[in-house]
């Protein structure tokens, strides 16, 4: 392989390392944006991720895997939903709880469904698609256009997902919930109602970002797949400033830590491979933190993030 | 279809009925004894029977209310704080849901769901704490409130909010962000948005307490025209001579009851004085005091406010023992900034601020409080208690270090409790139990219990900061008579009020800040209100 070629696969792969957590930063942009702090997403993707496999194992189709990971991701975000809109819990810690529940709720369930113990595979997984044309252009064709349909999926949400927050009324009540949902009550808007619908959506996008990791990236289920991944996701959103384009920069700029990590950890030879391979994949993890501290710094996010609302 | 009727309707502009005022008053008598009568008049925008609202806490803010508005009036809605008037109108406005009465709106008996509802029978409220978000522009912040399935249509609302303010002579540029406007305007903008949703009947709550005179007669300017309109406008106040100088009727609430209705031409102050609080006979203006000793000496005091910006520039004052210095302004001049310096809770950028030769710039809270500094905090609920804490505690939270509340470190509790007896006596303060949490009070009571642990250690400068925010008439009195007789004992105090009755009344002298400086001083003999209002808003003649 010539030194190119290597380039080339190398971006290609922080192109698709990106993809989960750009699917997952847009659902939680979504919700940020309407004031809702979703630590949850964590454990929301770890459910889609599981759901999706189960779904797409069980019927052997994989379409059907897609379907039961949205419907997985849903229920655990809308789970999350109930405690911080109808019972009006800290965010955070809830966040947190439902993390702690999903993984719970995976591994017993993988046991339940797998009693023989070990990890069940796929024999067919989503594949990469190259689009006719693109994918010819040389260098780029490759890298962006040989990816999964999801890939493309969450490329073609990110004008929607700006479109939805900044030129429809339904974008319009969000940023105004997020913003103060006091007041955006007295002027007739139904906060929670918004706010279900974001979580709703929010659930969709997560159940899909799990369902890439265990339906294409790889092929078969652990809950270890998807670890860091939501945690990653808030911080983009940071990052991104609440911004869909900035979630596709910082999905970008994660993703490819997340890709070096990955290499690093396979292709690294030599007397201080292994310590070397794990210096590495704390790399996201840094990254996340330097990107807390300098994102975190210069953005003002919604005014009423993560603050408890009770209706008066 | 037409989504907004743009202009204001023509029709109800006919049905002015105010030209024969003492037709008015008949049927107002005519209510109390034949009700079922009057709600039929049709001159009635809307009228409520026998509303009772009892909050989940079971205290009773409404109470049998019977009252009307006609159409093409401005009616006055006067009483205290606590007295219901807020209660009531966010009835009207679907915010809250009366346990009994009945509300008709032309005639017609209708129910009030939601503020949506409302606003479809013609019905919107000015909240006392407006309800615009900040950082959305005029334009966004209209279209919340108008509901438009799908795609913004921002262009039509930003037309249809021009044609609007032109139609009314109020200037505003759609696409400014709220939080860029003063407050004057931002009220404009609130009034603007229920013209916009073809409002009839708007409710004004409290809407001057947070202008400068200039601002309230530009205010009163927009009411008139409203009126002019065939707009009914319900302005509440608990200001006499505001109801006096706008509006036509004047309801007076007192404990969750309507005291009675009166035409604004046939009553005066006195009278409305004495129904607003039963008995009440308002103080004259204080006695003046006797400077002392220097006590404060504050020399080119630079402060930054959050946005990085310097909001205090340069100020120089003093303040002598035995003196009050009040300091006039716009909230948002930089007054907050200017007390977060002086009591530890803000870095001070140059300058200082001396006390007995010592210099408290740059110095922890904690330091200053020592020195004898006390400070009643407009920010009661952050600042000035801690909720989960009880009231005993909360009363001793600056004086637990001292003999004979502590000793070697182990806290007295007789004595702390005691003490809270004592204060809670001294200050009226409305507590059952001086051990339960501070959360159990009432937001005027936990004011009086901030003020009297701030009043009662013994300090030589008092820095004020809205110290009768949120109480009635009789509990300011209260607040400003302790004031007084502290002063009259050698105390320095600093007094920064929005209420300018207030520090007129308590200040010998007067300092107006605009902008983050020191842009006027007054004697309070000598003062011009005029120039003072003006001062205010930054104009230098
Ligand atoms: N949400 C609430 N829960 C309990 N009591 C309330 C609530 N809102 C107001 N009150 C009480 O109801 C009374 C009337 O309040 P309000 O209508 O705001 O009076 P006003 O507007 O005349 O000052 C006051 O004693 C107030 O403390
Ligand atoms: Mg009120």
């Amino acid at each position: 392989m010539t030194g190119l070629t290597i380039a080339i696969a190398f971006a290609a792969s922080c192109v698709t390392f990106a993809c989960p957590l750009l699917l997952a930063s847009l659902g939680e942009t979504v919700v940020e944006r309407g004031g809702i702090l979703n630590l949850g997403i964590e454990g929301a993707m770890l459910i889609g991720a599981f759901s999706g496999f189960l779904g797409a194992y069980f019927t052997g189709v994989l379409w059907v895997g897609l379907l039961t990971a949205m419907i997985g991701g849903i229920a655990s975000v809308l789970l999350f939903g109930v405690l911080v809109v109808r019972f009006n819990l800290d965010q955070v810690v809830s966040g947190l709880a439902i993390n702690l529940l999903a993984s719970g709720v995976a591994l017993y369930f993988l046991r339940v469904a797998f009693p023989g113990g070990g990890y069940p595979h796929l024999n067919f997984l989503f594949q990469p698609f190259a689009v006719p044309l693109l994918s010819q252009i040389p260098v780029v064709g490759p890298i962006v256009f040989n990816q999964p349909g999801f890939f493309y999926l969450a490329i073609v949400l990110v004008p929607i997902v700006f479109y939805l927050i900044y030129r429809t009324t339904f974008g319009l009540r969000l940023r105004s919930v997020g913003e103060d949902p006091r007041i955006a009550s007295y002027v007739g808007i139904n906060v929670s109602r918004i706010r279900y619908t974001s979580l709703v959506l929010e659930g969709a996008l997560v159940g899909l970002a799990g369902a890439f990791v265990t339906l294409s990236q790889f092929n078969t289920f652990d809950t270890r797949l998807t670890t860091g991944l939501g945690f990653i996701a808030v911080s983009i959103v940071i990052l991104g400033r609440w911004n869909p384009a900035g979630a596709l920069i910082g999905s970008l700029i994660f993703g490819s830590t997340e890709a070096l990590s990955f290499w690093g950890t396979a292709f690294l030879t030599g007397p201080q491979a292994s310590s070397l391979a794990q210096l590495l994949t704390i790399l996201p993890y840094v990254t996340t933190l330097v990107a807390l501290v300098v994102g975190g710094r210069m953005s003002k996010g919604p005014s009423a993030l993560g603050a408890p609302y009770a209706k008066e | 279809m037409p989504l907004f009727n743009f202009f204001l309707v023509e029709s109800t502009a006919k049905n002015q009925p105010i030209g024969d005022s003492m037709a008015v008053e008949d049927t107002v008598k005519e209510d109390k004894t034949q009700v079922s009568v009057s709600m039929a008049n049709p001159n009635y925008a809307i009228y409520v029977e026998g509303i009772t609202k009892t909050y989940s806490n079971g205290l009773v803010a409404n109470n049998n209310v019977t009252f009307g508005v006609l159409k093409g009036e401005v009616h006055a809605l006067l009483g205290e704080n606590g007295a219901g008037k807020t209660t009531l109108m966010k009835i009207l406005s679907g915010c809250l849901s009366p346990d009994t009465g009945s509300i008709f709106v032309d005639g017609k008996k209708v129910h009030i769901d939601d503020a949506m509802k409302a606003v479809k029978l013609g019905i919107g409220m000015v909240h006392q704490h407006l309800s615009l978000i900040p950082s959305f522009t005029v334009t966004e912040n209209v279209a919340l409130s108008i509901p438009l399935p799908g795609r913004l249509k921002l262009d039509i609302i930003r037309e249809k909010i021009i044609a609007v303010s032109k139609n009314l002579g109020l200037e505003i540029d759609p696409d400014t962000k709220i939080e860029q406007l003063p407050v004057g305007l931002r009220q404009r903008v609130e009034i603007i948005r229920l013209l916009c949703q073809d409002v009839n009947i708007l409710v004004l709550d409290e809407p001057t307490s947070v202008l400068t005179p200039l601002e309230v007669d530009e205010l009163f300017r927009i009411v008139r025209g409203l009126k002019e309109k065939g707009k009914s406008v319900i302005i509440i106040t608990h200001k006499v001579k505001e109801a006096l100088a706008v509006s036509d009727r004047i309801t007076i609430m007192r404990l969750g009851k309507v005291v009675r209705t009166l035409n604004a031409s046939n009553t005066n102050e006195r009278e409305l004085a004495s129904l607003v609080v039963e008995g009440f006979v308002p103080s004259t203006n204080g006695t003046k005091g006797q400077p002392g000793e220097l006590a404060l000496i504050v020399k080119g005091l630079n402060v930054k406010g959050n946005s990085g910006r310097l909001a205090v520039k340069g100020v120089d004052f003093l303040v002598r023992s035995g003196e009050i210095l009040g300091i006039a302004g716009v909230a948002g001049n930089g007054q907050k900034e200017l007390v977060e310096a002086l009591t530890g809770l803000r870095k001070t950028e140059s300058g200082t601020s001396i006390m007995k030769c010592c210099n408290l710039a740059n110095r922890p809270p904690q330091f200053i409080i020592k020195k004898g500094v006390s400070y009643i905090t407009e920010d009661k609920m952050k600042r000035g208690v801690i909720l989960n804490l009880s009231i005993s505690d909360n009363l001793a939270l600056k004086c637990i270090e001292q003999e004979p509340y502590s000793k070697n470190m182990i806290v007295n509790q007789r004595k702390v409790e005691s003490r809270a007896q004592d204060l809670i006596k001294r200050f009226d303060i409305k507590a059952s139990d001086p051990c339960a949490n501070v959360s159990s009070l009432s937001g005027g009571n936990i004011q009086k219990l901030m003020v009297a642990r701030e009043l009662s250690n013994g300090s030589i400068l008092i820095i004020a900061e809205q110290p009768t925010a949120g109480l009635d008439v009789k509990a300011s009195e209260a607040i400003h008579t302790k004031l007084l007789e502290l002063r009259a004992k050698g105390v320095a105090v600093l007094l920064f009020s929005a209420d300018l009755d207030e520090i007129v009344k308590l200040s010998d002298r007067i300092a107006v800040m605009y902008d983050g400086r020191i842009v006027g001083e007054f004697l309070s003999g000598s003062l011009d209100m005029q120039r003072l209002a003006k001062m205010m808003l930054g104009s230098t003649t």
